[in-house]
């Protein structure tokens, strides 16, 4: 248990499957920029994801193909964040608590779906549960290093980084984007313009529902074909970290992604080598608190840094504090 | 003249109170009507019986007086939970770390229990709860160091730190304080003299019930009626006025997740010392989740904290007898339970419902 | 000259308040039309009625002749009619042309085209004659042209009448000058101006015809050259002086609060407060003027130990208290009316005892041991509640139910009720409250500098502090000058330190 050789943790299959365990959680760091750009700082992606990951096999099991798992995930997930919305904007409910409670609900509901639809407690793996198969890229595949780190992943993998251009491209380039972040950082600015608030913060919240769809799909028909009652592990909290490491833009927060994504990539190789899983485990949790920590001292340092340069106004430190205070 | 003015003003103070009182109670009678509601249609989805399944419910929950008296077994850890929520929810902290205070503290009374032997009960006993309750109280530290030092929302840290104290337990069980005999994953057994006294022969009622109810009474005295309790509850409505005042902001909010982590720690304690006698891995099915959303319902108040805890902790014993008189899975609870804290959070309801009944009083 | 816009009739009520009662107006084309009246007199709802964010009770409106019906800014713009609020709505992150296009940005395919939106900002800039960095972050930029930005907003959308609300109370002197200017140009190319404000001197310089509110009334519209100040302070308040001077002689004591070299930072790290040297002594009200953020704010924060202090010693009484707790200031003898008396002077969901007490609770005989003492409380709160005038059900109520005068009058039974504080620093105690409720507070600050405590008094409004204090100091920039004792040449002096701080300094003296 002791002599663990680096190198032979440190391989490129390691990276390969940093990518794909950050890919969920990049999803829903995606969909929770959106919301986060119109104001709204929703928790309840933890829930959007179980349902989205369960939807996607019951989808599956029904259809016979992961499409239809996807669509089933999909079709389920804006549900619930139409609920939301519903809850937040038309009903006027704390966006936090109805967040929590979503979460509360989401365990509750795939619990009581898993046993009343697919007869089982727990966990459901079946065989009729058809899963994504991988793509191998021609030519890159047999590139060395390459090959090793790009080809061969699961189509979600690859669909979750064109989404981060996307999302940037859509919130900085686009008119929709200029009105949308609008809403979240300076909502008078909106109104004056006659863009609708609400409507933004629908779009926002969909949006998470959306990509989290995609992310919950991942985690049960990719890779692992099964739904766990527990699989998500907190990724949908994994997110919320990330968006605020990376200040809700969208390349930063990849960034911040791929950081977990490591280490639950590490933490499956470390069991490997006969490390405890409980201890292992921990590390991705251990990991996101470290990262609020450190970007919290990276702030302050750049903070300190324009001390004195009196007239010269540090951009990143003044939008920061859009960050939402709980 | 001025008599008059006062009567008036009393006149109108009791209007407004009753049509408080009055839309509170049919706030939550409509949203509890509402959970059941949907609850049977899921049932009714099925293709069950929902009376049948409220019924079994409510007969396994209180069908004799032996089951009330489980009920109210499983209402302590609710209402500790409960009150662990609202402590901090009162000081405006979104306390999401309870699941993993209450391993610590369960924890933390375990190592004691099992540790130490042939003490007397009269100190083993209360050794076992300072254990607990600094277990839990300790393990908000690293969330409250963010928080003060660095301003970090307490929001995912305390999150985080409930993956880490399950793990953190599992391995404790699995390596250094494994107990090969026991059946599942788990410590060794607690020495008989930690073990809480029972209160009826038949059930796993015990003292710890009672002093759930005494911990409501003191935080509802600890918060309305004492200096630190006001600091507290200031700092929650408004933290920059109660900073512009004087009052120890910081304090306040080191006090309200220790004091938060410390109550619900005493629950796992509880739980440990009073049903399991062993620590157990996973021994939780979410009992800190159950008292954030108890805390929800109660709008924090310690004393309504007690029919929030009770009703879940009828759920909760219910649902298993329902499941096995009718098939209906005990996870439709879990839905009942999730529809119930949504519906609570809508306040459009409740604000209709005073302005009507105040103008129906005039 | 053709008509640009009238209304005819026009009442809106809101709960309790008539609003606009039956108000008509006529408004030329390529006029700038000011529209004068106190707080509350009804000017925000009339523009806010032609803007399309209320609709009226009653009543008619046109433009250019036509019969409107405005539901919501969108029509207003169609129309030709445009808004800038007094609190800009510009998103601080974009820069100054993604804000002033926002909205009706040019495309390319579905993207911003950002060079041409650069362009056609620039043109529309050019073609009224305003200076403009478009490509500067709108965080970067002055107040002025954060303004200038708002109104080329209006007008890239094609706007001909444009609606100023109190568009100089943010500006210093030399901005208003510029803006000025700019207004003159843009009536000589034929749009109109409604420009709404309580300052009479600029009223008078800048606008055609006045037209006078007061109480939701249309009192009367007069020619800029028909009438003077005096008329119109009369017309707005309906008696012959406009608040005349309220202080009378004062006893000065010893120096009680003393502040030496104290330099602070505001929330974005910059230096707010830049080495600042003030005494305030026993029995005077020290009046501090200034517009808004040239550091008041921050100055009073790190006094009551809210701020930290970059450098410098604070001194009551001698001892030094800028490394202490707010509470030990407090108990030093500070008492402390916020500027914010939502954000900081009170809890609104917390009942009012629980909001007249935060200076008290912890000792006796409000508290015993751990215990809140709540008879005594109970006491306590109403003797406040009667001495202070409160308007409220009991001291059980819901402080957010009060009005803001009572919020106001909570806080100051809180500060000043127990008559111990032995300095009183008041930050806009009077802003945006009714004018009873105003009078009554001024009233409570001479008594107490009559009672031998040092008042200051920090307010944007220049006519109160003119109206109150002994001595008056000037924030300018993150400094304090100081602009001596009060007499007839004070209103020229703290004018010019508002304005140009330091340069005019020598003058002065």
């Amino acid at each position: 248990m002791g002599n663990i050789d680096i190198r032979s943790v440190l391989t490129l299959a390691l990276i390969a499957s940093s990518f794909r365990m950050a890919t969920p959680i990049i999803f829903a760091t995606m969909g929770g920029i959106f919301s986060s750009h119109t104001g709204i700082f929703n928790v309840a992606m933890e829930g959007f994801l179980l349902i989205g990951a369960f939807f996607a096999v019951y989808g599956s099991v029904q259809t016979g193909s992961p499409l239809g798992g996807m669509l089933f995930a999909i079709v389920s997930c804006l549900l619930a964040s139409l609920i939301f919305a519903i809850l937040h904007l038309e009903l006027k409910a704390n966006p936090i608590i109805v967040g929590l409670g979503m979460n509360i609900f989401a365990i509750g509901m795939t619990n009581y779906l898993l046993t009343a639809l697919l007869d089982s407690t727990g966990v459901y793996k079946s065989n009729l549960i058809i899963g994504f198969t991988q793509i191998q890229i021609p030519v890159i595949e047999t590139v060395p290093v390459l090959g090793d780190l790009v080809s061969g992943h699961f189509p979600l993998v690859y669909i979750a980084f064109l989404t981060v251009y996307v999302v940037y491209l859509i919130l900085y380039k686009t008119p929709f984007g200029f009105h949308l972040r609008s809403v979240g950082e300076k909502i008078d600015a909106a109104e004056s313009i006659g863009v609708n608030p609400k409507k933004m913060k629908y779009y926002g919240l969909l949006v998470s529902g959306l990509l989290c769809a995609f992310g919950g799909t991942f985690l049960s028909l990719s890779y692992l074909n099964l739904f766990g009652e527990g699989m998500v592990a907190g990724r949908g909290w994994l997110a919320l970290a990330a968006i605020n490491f990376g200040g809700m833009r969208p390349v930063p927060s990849m960034i911040g992604c791929l950081i977990f994504g490591f280490m639950d990539a590490l933490a499956v190789r470390l069991q490997q080598f006969g490390l405890p899983s409980q201890v292992v485990l921990m590390l991705p949790y251990a990991t996101t608190i470290i990262v609020l920590l450190v970007s919290a001292i990276i702030a302050r340092k750049k903070r300190m840094a324009g001390i004195g340069k009196q007239d010269d106004v540090d951009v990143s430190v003044a939008t920061s504090s859009k960050k939402v205070e709980v | 003249m001025k008599s008059g003015s006062e009567k008036k003003k009393r006149l109108a103070s009791w209007k407004e109170n009753f049509a408080d009182v009055g839309a509170q109670l049919f706030n939550y009678l409509f949203i509890l009507l509402a959970s059941l509601l949907i609850g049977a249609i899921v049932i009714l989805l099925s293709g069950k019986d929902p009376i049948a399944a409220y019924v079994a419910l409510f007969d396994g929950a209180f069908g004799s007086g032996l089951k009330f008296a489980d009920t109210l077994d499983r209402t302590t850890i609710m209402i500790l939970a409960g009150i662990a929520g609202s402590i901090a929810f009162r000081t405006n902290i979104i306390n999401l770390g309870l699941e993993g205070q209450l391993y610590i503290g369960a924890f933390a009374a375990a190592w004691v229990g099992f540790t130490f032997h042939g003490l007397p009960s009269y100190v083993h006993i209360p050794l076992c709860i300072l254990a607990g309750v600094l277990g839990g109280a300790l393990w908000t530290v690293p969330v409250i160091y963010l928080k003060l030092s660095w301003n970090i929302p307490v929001l995912v840290p305390t999150l985080m730190m409930n993956y880490i104290a399950i793990r953190f337990t599992e391995y404790l069980i699995a390596f250094p304080f494994r107990d090969p005999g026991a059946p599942m994953a788990g410590s060794p057994r607690l020495a008989q003299s930690a073990r809480l006294p029972r209160l009826i022969q038949g059930s796993t009622i015990n003292i710890g019930f009672i002093l759930a109810i005494l911990i409501a009474i003191i935080a509802f005295w600890f918060l309305f009626k004492t200096k630190t309790g006001y600091e507290m509850r200031m700092v929650g409505l408004n933290k920059d006025f109660a900073a512009a005042a004087g009052i120890p902001v910081n304090r306040s909010y080191i006090l309200a997740l220790t004091l938060s982590g410390g109550t619900i720690g005493l629950g796992g304690a509880m739980m440990i010392m009073g049903f399991f006698g062993r620590f157990l891995g996973g021994f939780s099915p979410g009992y800190g989740w159950d008292g954030f959303m108890i805390a929800i319902i109660a709008q924090n108040h310690p004393i309504g904290v007690l029919p929030a805890a009770l009703f879940y902790g009828g759920l909760a014993n219910g649902a298993m007898a329902m499941q096995s008189a009718t098939g209906v899975p005990q996870a439709v609870v879990a839905m009942v339970k999730g529809t119930l804290v949504l519906s609570v959070t809508v306040k459009v309801f409740i604000e209709g419902m005073r302005k009507r009944l105040q103008q129906w009083v005039i | 000259m053709p008509e640009a816009l009238s209304v005819k009739s026009i009442t809106k009520t809101f709960p309790n308040v008539v609003a606009n009662d039956n108000v008509s107006l006529f408004v030329k084309k390529g006029t700038i039309r000011a529209i004068v009246g106190e707080n509350g007199a009804g000017k925000t709802t009339l523009m806010n009625i032609l803007y399309g964010l209320y609709q009226p009770d009653s009543g008619q409106i046109f433009i250019k002749g036509e019969e409107v019906k405005l539901s919501n800014p969108r029509d207003a713009i169609a129309r030709g009619v445009g808004m800038v609020h007094q609190h800009f709505k510009l998103v601080p992150s974009y820069t100054l042309a993604q804000n002033i296009a926002l909205g009706v940005e040019p495309k390319k395919g579905i993207f911003v085209n950002q060079d041409r939106l650069n362009q056609s900002v620039q043109a529309i800039a050019q073609k009224y004659g305003f200076e403009i960095n478009e490509k500067e972050v709108t965080l970067d930029v002055s107040v002025g042209e954060q303004q200038r930005a708002e109104i080329l907003k209006a007008l890239y959308r094609g706007v001909d009448i444009l609606i100023l609300d109190e568009p100089t109370a943010v500006l210093t002197d030399m901005e208003t000058k510029e803006l000025f200017v700019m207004l003159r140009n843009l009536v000589e190319q034929g749009i109109t101006i409604l420009f709404i404000s309580h300052k009479l001197r600029e009223v008078l310089e800048i606008s055609d015809d006045i037209s006078v509110m007061r109480n939701g009334k249309l009192i009367g519209t007069v020619n800029r050259d028909e009438t003077d100040e005096c008329q119109l302070a009369e017309m707005m308040v309906g008696r012959e002086t406009l608040g005349g001077r309220m202080r009378k002689g004062a006893e000065i004591g010893d120096c009680i609060l003393h502040v030496e070299g104290l330099s602070v930072l505001d929330n974005r790290d910059l230096s707010a407060v830049k080495d600042v040297d003030l005494e305030l002594f026993a029995g005077e009200i020290l009046g501090g003027a200034g517009v808004d953020g040239n550091g008041q704010e921050e100055f009073v924060e790190a006094i009551l130990g809210l701020r930290p202090i970059v450098s410098g010693k604070i001194r009551i009484d001698g001892q030094e208290i800028q490394d202490l707790t707010t509470r030990e200031i407090r108990e030093a003898g500070v008492a402390y009316i916020p500027s914010d008396r939502y954000r900081s002077g009170v809890a609104v969901d917390a009942v009012v005892w629980e909001n007249m007490i935060s200076g008290e609770y912890y000792s006796p005989p409000l508290s015993k041991g751990m215990s809140l003492v709540l008879p005594e409380i109970q006491d306590l709160s109403k003797k406040l509640i009667d001495s202070f005038q409160v308007m409220t059900p009991g001291p059980n109520a819901k402080t957010g139910t009060l009005s803001g005068g009572n919020i106001q009058r909570v806080i100051a039974g809180r500060e000043l009720g127990l008559e111990k504080a032995k300095v009183v620093i008041a930050s806009q105690p009077t802003r945006g409250i009714d004018i009873a409720g105003a009078e009554a507070i001024r009233k409570m600050l001479i008594n107490y500098a009559n009672r031998g405590a040092a008042v200051f008094l920090i307010s944007a409004d220049l006519d109160e502090v003119l109206a109150l204090s002994d001595r008056i100091v000037v924030f300018y920039e993150g400094k304090v000058f100081d602009a001596g004792y009060y007499d007839e040449g004070i209103r020229q002096r703290v004018g010019k330190l508002m304005t140009s701080g330091e340069d005019c300094i020598d003058e002065i003296r």
